[in-house]
């Protein structure tokens, strides 16, 4: 007697068969990354204000036009959102300046801003209140710059001085060696702190001296050097002269 | 040998060699099937169990097995497993009924050997492909294995050619090598434990029939 099996569950058992496999590969793909490579660091500069105004100044002889291109960043759309009156805008620009403040921007955003082109309702009044924020926004920086390197000097100098000093604890002072003899020397560092090579610019006068200096400056390796190793251009090649009596 | 920075999975089954790749879609295939016996055991042992207590109950609650056997026949193509075990036993006691002259020995005989070749066939029917995943359960890591071999082989060979060998030379093909394994296993592990599972449910469906149709033998004796 021959029995005939219906199997209605085929079709729905192969679906979820394929429904584990798709969840098991979707898985894997998204949710395990086995990289090798390092994250790279990203650099930023923190901006107060955004700078919306480059666009502006470059463009203002141009007649406003409606703006082909979306411009990339949502606050630059929002300050160019279209208003009737200028007094409007402008009490909209104040506003608007609040949020606007320590947004962190990729490096150099005023070439990424560049190609923004002028907006259509833009006033001259905001315009010239963005200028002004610019005109802020680079002096600060410049501002920063400059103390920047006046700290980078202070610290060479610093160091300068460690190096002297370091030099000077290690002369062994031969006999009869007058007060004014001043025995000049070029030092190349390697970085580390130790000397490649010296070579005596302007001697002393005082052969005796002179190679006391040289022994000491060969002794006192490996000299103090800033652990900012960008600083160290400044200390490769050194120029130093030593009097016994400073 | 190339030095892959990126190792996400899709570049380490791309970038393995042939062979390794017919292995891991031979391991894809197999899983697939063996996946989708999975369900349909799954399904089928659950229909089966639901079947079967539904007609236990209707068996035991009516005296009047005419009407069951009716009920069987008229539901040929939907009835569970029992209910055929019990259509056949019946049909065969009701033939062998009416023939005069046999003593009720010999009518049991007859009946129970009929209810005994359908039980044979339903067990037949539920057991099937259960052998499939046993052989994917203990094959499939072996499988997987082979090509996981074969990848590291083939990753030490590129490490002859190069001057200074470092484990960055390696490491990737054995990254590939070893996608084989795991995949070899992520068709095993299922398998095993529903094989496992299926099997012991089988057993005891199969139990449940054998005591059915024993108590069924003495239902059919008392019957005048």
């Amino acid at each position: 007697m021959e029995m005939t099996y219906r199997q209605p569950y085929r079709t729905p058992a192969a679906a979820l068969a394929l429904l584990v496999h798709t969840l098991f590969f979707a898985l894997l793909y998204f949710g395990v990354g086995w990289r090798s490579e390092q994250p790279q660091g990203m650099v930023v500069d923190i901006w107060d204000a955004l700078p919306e105004a480059a666009p502006a100044s470059v463009a203002e002889p141009a007649p406003p036009e409606p703006a082909p291109v979306e411009p990339p960043k949502p606050v630059v759309k929002e300050v160019a959102a279209p208003k009737p009156e200028p007094v409007k805008a402008e009490i909209q620009l104040k506003d608007k300046k609040k949020p606007i403040e320590k947004v962190v921007e990729v490096k150099k955003p005023v070439e990424v801003a560049k190609p923004v082109p002028p907006k259509v309702t833009e006033t001259m009044k905001a315009e010239q209140a963005a200028k002004a924020e610019m005109e802020r926004v680079r002096a600060e920086r410049a501002a920063a710059e400059a103390a920047q390197a006046a700290a980078n000097g202070r610290v060479v100098d610093e160091f300068v001085a460690k190096i002297v000093a370091k030099i000077r604890r290690n002369i062994v002072l031969p006999p009869d060696v007058p007060d004014n003899a001043k025995a000049e020397f070029d030092v190349t560092l390697l970085p580390g702190g130790s000397v490649l090579s010296t070579k005596l610019a302007r001697s002393s006068g005082h052969v005796a001296y002179d190679s006391a200096v040289e022994r000491a400056i060969l002794k006192s390796q490996p000299l103090p050097l800033p652990t900012d190793v960008s600083l160290f251009k400044r200390f490769r090649d050194l120029h130093l002269g030593f009097k016994p009596v400073e | 040998m190339e030095v892959t920075q990126d190792l996400s999975f899709i570049t380490l089954i791309g970038n393995a060699s042939v062979l390794v790749q017919l292995v891991m879609g031979l391991l894809l295939l197999v899983s697939l099937l063996s996946w989708w016996y999975i369900f349909q055991k799954m399904f089928a042992v659950r229909l089966t169990l639901k079947q079967s207590v539904i007609f236990e109950q209707a068996f035991w609650s009516h005296d009047d097995l005419d009407v069951l056997y009716r009920n069987a026949l008229s539901s040929r193509e939907n009835a569970g497993s029992l209910e055929r075990i019990f259509a056949a036993g019946f049909e065969e006691f009701t033939k062998l009924k009416r023939k005069s002259g046999m003593d009720v020995s010999a009518v049991m005989d007859g009946t129970r050997r009929a209810m005994r070749a359908t039980y044979q066939r339903e067990m037949d029917h539920l057991e099937s492909h259960l052998s499939f995943l046993a052989t994917v359960g203990s094959v499939s890591p072996y499988v997987g294995l082979f090509g996981t071999v074969w990848g590291i082989m083939n990753a030490f060979r590129g490490l002859a050619n190069v001057g200074q060998a470092t484990l960055a030379h390696v490491a990737p093909g054995i990254a590939e090598a070893l996608v084989a394994t795991a995949m070899g296993l992520f068709a095993a592990i299922p398998a095993v434990v529903a094989y496992n599972r299926y099997s012991h449910e089988i057993d005891r469906l199969s139990t449940r029939f054998e005591s059915f149709m024993e108590e069924f033998s003495n239902v059919l004796q008392r019957q005048p």
